[in-house]
């Protein structure tokens, strides 16, 4: 019980779209059972089209968060030019097994338009074996009710709105049969001209 | 003296010994329709049972799962009880159900509450409905009789943690008895996961004098907190009121609807509104602002203290 | 300190100024490429073409050995003048610092990052203990995604430029005029190859023969498969013996 992935506990997922790609989170910080905070965002910005997911310990998230922060500010220097979604994802991966025999206790999932504003998701295990999955990708404390609610709500070709309601609906529902989960959740689509941030209201139970 | 002692331990303190006792023997007659005594394996049944039972959820390969993840109240005021509940049943991480009832209704003047294993609590709860002579039985007694069975099985991987509450002819009366053989009288009880979220909340609250509404506003508002503060708990929230005349089911309330909404408009001792602390304080709390051009990410300004970083274009000959 | 005296006594301190400012090693290695058979580069519209005079030094050495233009990664290649074994070095350091990349990214790196690495290195020789400068200059020829068909220029100083089209070795100056002369923006790869072979003629010794120069190209016109990946991207080519006939008897 005293598992250090679950400690904290939280959920991400992501959806492959049409011309756009989603990803959400939930926003509960946690201590075994007992809910610490309400507002823990879980992805974060990498570029104007890329997001970044991560669950897991949270103190890795933020190591995590600040080494990809670096490495990404190192990249735009010597490159002079934004990271690709799918170049980002083996970074991470890179990142991840550089640490193989003393892991980082995070599963990250990659949700972004390349810069031919084609869509891309993947996500990674914690010494980041890379899944390019078609469809959708889930992580964290839920993930096994994500995938039944993925299975189920996930269709091909789904624009923006209709790819908001799909993914909000598949991560409350997982949120609601999962304890470590939920206290809120975050949906982000990503469209070739903007990106649609959405706060949802959940249950806070 | 080492008699006596044998008697309690793990591996005798058996139904099978109750033979030798008559003042037992009469017991186990009395409780109607429950088995004269249960089937046990072999030599030692609190190891084969260790197998099965994950008492201290340390075993996950158990097949018996408890239902740790509680939070259950009552309380005695000048009114009567208030028991308040909430409905969620967990295996590990997993909401196995939102809609456990977890007071049990043992008679019209006696409630019971659920922590711990679920089947063991409803069993030997439901057999003090059997429990009556010429006149009710005192709360006293009936959970005493609920105490002497369980203590019987001690060591066997029986696990409840319940309050009994009724009213008798000494007034509203509240025990507490769990599955380890204590049994204790008191005013406020709080058992399960999220019971030191719900006593925080109440000791704040609770004096003797209070009213009705207000009593049952302290539980509901209680048993919220800890649905809020406890992954373990949640769902709906049952409230039930203990009486002279008996019990009464208040109602059954989704703890969403209670964080967004709140009970109800004008209720007494509640803050107006949605009870959540984000529903409160919205527009109140202070809050960090981006300034320009830096990067927020969602949460207004959650990251704010993160300069951004506009990569150097180098020039383009060296 | 006599004035005739004064930049010999610099001249053997890698790492001290003479007081005109000079590290005179440094002017030493380009004078080392100056003596190396000329090279040259040119960015056609879609694609860049690399080419060089090789000479054995004697008729006994077997020139299918030999091999000026190298291959670092599916989308960079090189060509030198200058000093054959500093090359080779280069050559290495620049394939491991390819292959780190892939390992970090997935995917080769750019044109420009490549570039800097080599110059890194480059650099990294005048500036050390126990070493000398490089006694090469080279031309890299790139294609990426974030930049197109690139030709760049690296010094023994570690000093980079990218170019439209450059020379470098015994005549690179001549080379460098009749570039300028012949040069504009849109020409096709065909032409820029004619354009290449016809700048070596240009004082070249000898015959000039499929067995005396080496050319490589990439564009757009060289695609294929990199990597495991199977997706197609342009590739660094050398041109065969049989090819580069077929461009000189045009």
């Amino acid at each position: 019980m005293s598992d250090i992935t679950t400690l904290n506990g939280g959920s991400c997922i992501a959806f492959k779209g049409k011309n756009c790609v989603a990803i959400a989170c939930d926003l509960r910080l946690g201590n075994q059972a007992l809910t610490v905070a309400c507002n823990r965002d879980k992805v974060f910005k990498i570029t104007d089209k890329t997001y970044l997911g991560m669950t897991g310990l949270a103190s890795d998230v933020d190591t995590l968060r600040s080494a990809f922060r670096y490495r990404l500010n190192m990249y735009r220097m010597k490159e002079e030019r934004e990271i690709e979604p799918e170049t980002f994802a083996h970074l991470v991966s890179s990142t991840l097994y550089e640490k193989r025999f003393g892991p980082y206790f995070i599963e990250p999932i990659i949700a972004g338009l390349n810069s031919n504003n084609e869509p891309f998701i993947a996500a990674a295990d914690l010494i980041g074996c890379l899944n390019f999955a078609k469809d959708f990708v889930v992580t964290g404390t839920a993930s096994d009710k994500l995938f039944g609610m993925a299975e189920g709500l996930w269709e091909p070709d789904l624009g923006p709105e209709e790819l908001f309601e799909s993914i909000s609906q598949a991560l409350l529902g997982a949120l609601e049969r999962d304890a470590l989960s939920g206290w809120g959740a975050i949906v982000r689509v990503i469209t070739p001209d903007k990106v649609i941030e959405r706060t949802l209201q959940s249950r806070q139970d | 003296m080492n008699s006596i002692l044998s008697r309690f331990s793990s591996t005798n303190a058996l139904p099978a010994n109750f033979d030798n006792e008559g003042g037992r023997q009469d017991f186990q007659d009395s409780i109607n329709g429950a088995p004269a005594q249960f089937d046990l394996p072999g030599t030692e049944p609190a190891r084969f049972l260790s197998q099965y039972t994950d008492v201290d959820s340390s075993n996950p390969a158990a097949r018996i799962k408890l239902q740790h993840g509680t939070t259950t109240l009552a309380f005695r005021y000048k009114g009567g009880i208030i028991v308040c509940v909430d409905s969620r049943a967990t295996a590990g991480s997993y909401i196995a159900s939102g809609t456990v009832k977890k007071v049990i209704e043992i008679n019209p003047y006696l409630l019971g509450t659920m922590a711990g294993g679920a089947a063991d609590c409803q069993y030997w709860e439901c057999r003090l409905h059997e429990l009556r002579n010429k006149e009710r039985i005192s709360v006293a007694a009936a959970s005493k009789y609920l105490s002497n069975i369980v203590y019987s099985y001690k060591g066997m991987g029986l696990s409840m943690g319940t309050m009994i509450c009724g009213w008798d002819k000494t007034g509203p009366a509240l025990f507490y008895v769990d599955s380890d053989g204590t049994r204790l009288k008191g005013d406020v009880f709080s058992v399960g996961s999220g019971s030191t979220f719900a006593y925080g909340v109440l000791d704040q609250g609770y004096h003797w004098d209070l009213t009705d509404a207000e009593a049952q506003e302290l539980g509901r508002r209680s048993i919220y907190a800890a649905t809020h503060r406890d992954a373990y708990s949640g769902n709906t929230i049952n409230l039930y009121h203990v009486k002279e005349e008996g019990w009464e089911f208040i109602a059954n309330y989704d703890a969403m609807n209670l964080h967004y909404d709140g009970p109800g408009d004008n209720v007494p001792g509640a803050p107006g509104g949605g009870y959540g602390w984000d529903v409160r304080t919205q527009g109140l709390s202070s809050k960090l602002e981006a300034t320009e051009g830096q990067q927020t990410s969602g949460q207004g300004g959650r990251f704010a203290d993160e300069q951004p970083l506009t990569a150097s274009v180098q020039p383009p000959q060296a | 300190m006599s004035a005739g005296a004064g930049e010999s006594a610099y001249s053997f301190s890698l790492t001290t100024f003479s007081p005109s400012g000079k590290l005179v090693q440094i002017e030493h290695a380009l004078a080392a490429v100056s003596q190396g058979t000329t090279s040259l580069g040119i960015k056609a519209s879609n694609a860049i073409v690399i080419a060089t005079e090789k000479r054995a030094p004697s008729p006994l050495v077997d020139d299918t050995a030999l091999e000026k233009v190298s291959v670092i990664c599916p989308n960079i290649g090189i060509v030198y003048s200058g000093m054959g074994p500093d090359f080779r070095v280069l050559i290495a350091k620049a394939r491991k610092s390819a292959q780190a990349y892939w390992k970090i990214y997935g995917e080769y790196p750019p044109t420009r990052v490549l570039v800097q690495e080599i110059a890194t290195v480059m650099q990294e020789a005048t500036q050390s203990g126990g070493v000398r400068p490089f006694g090469v200059s080279l031309l890299v020829a790139g294609y990426d995604s974030a930049r197109g068909p690139s030709l760049y220029q690296v010094d023994p100083s570690g000093s980079y430029f990218m170019w439209k089209a450059s020379a470098i070795g015994k005549n690179m100056t001549n080379a460098k005029t009749f570039l300028e002369k012949r040069y504009n923006d849109d020409i096709s790869l065909e032409d820029a190859i004619h354009t290449a072979l016809l700048t070596l003629k240009e004082g070249f010794e000898g015959q000039m023969t499929e067995k005396t120069i080496e050319i490589g190209i990439i564009g757009t016109s060289t695609v294929g498969p990199v990597g495991g990946s199977g997706l197609k991207a342009p590739l660094f080519k050398k041109l065969t013996e049989a090819e580069i006939k077929d461009y000189l008897a045009l």
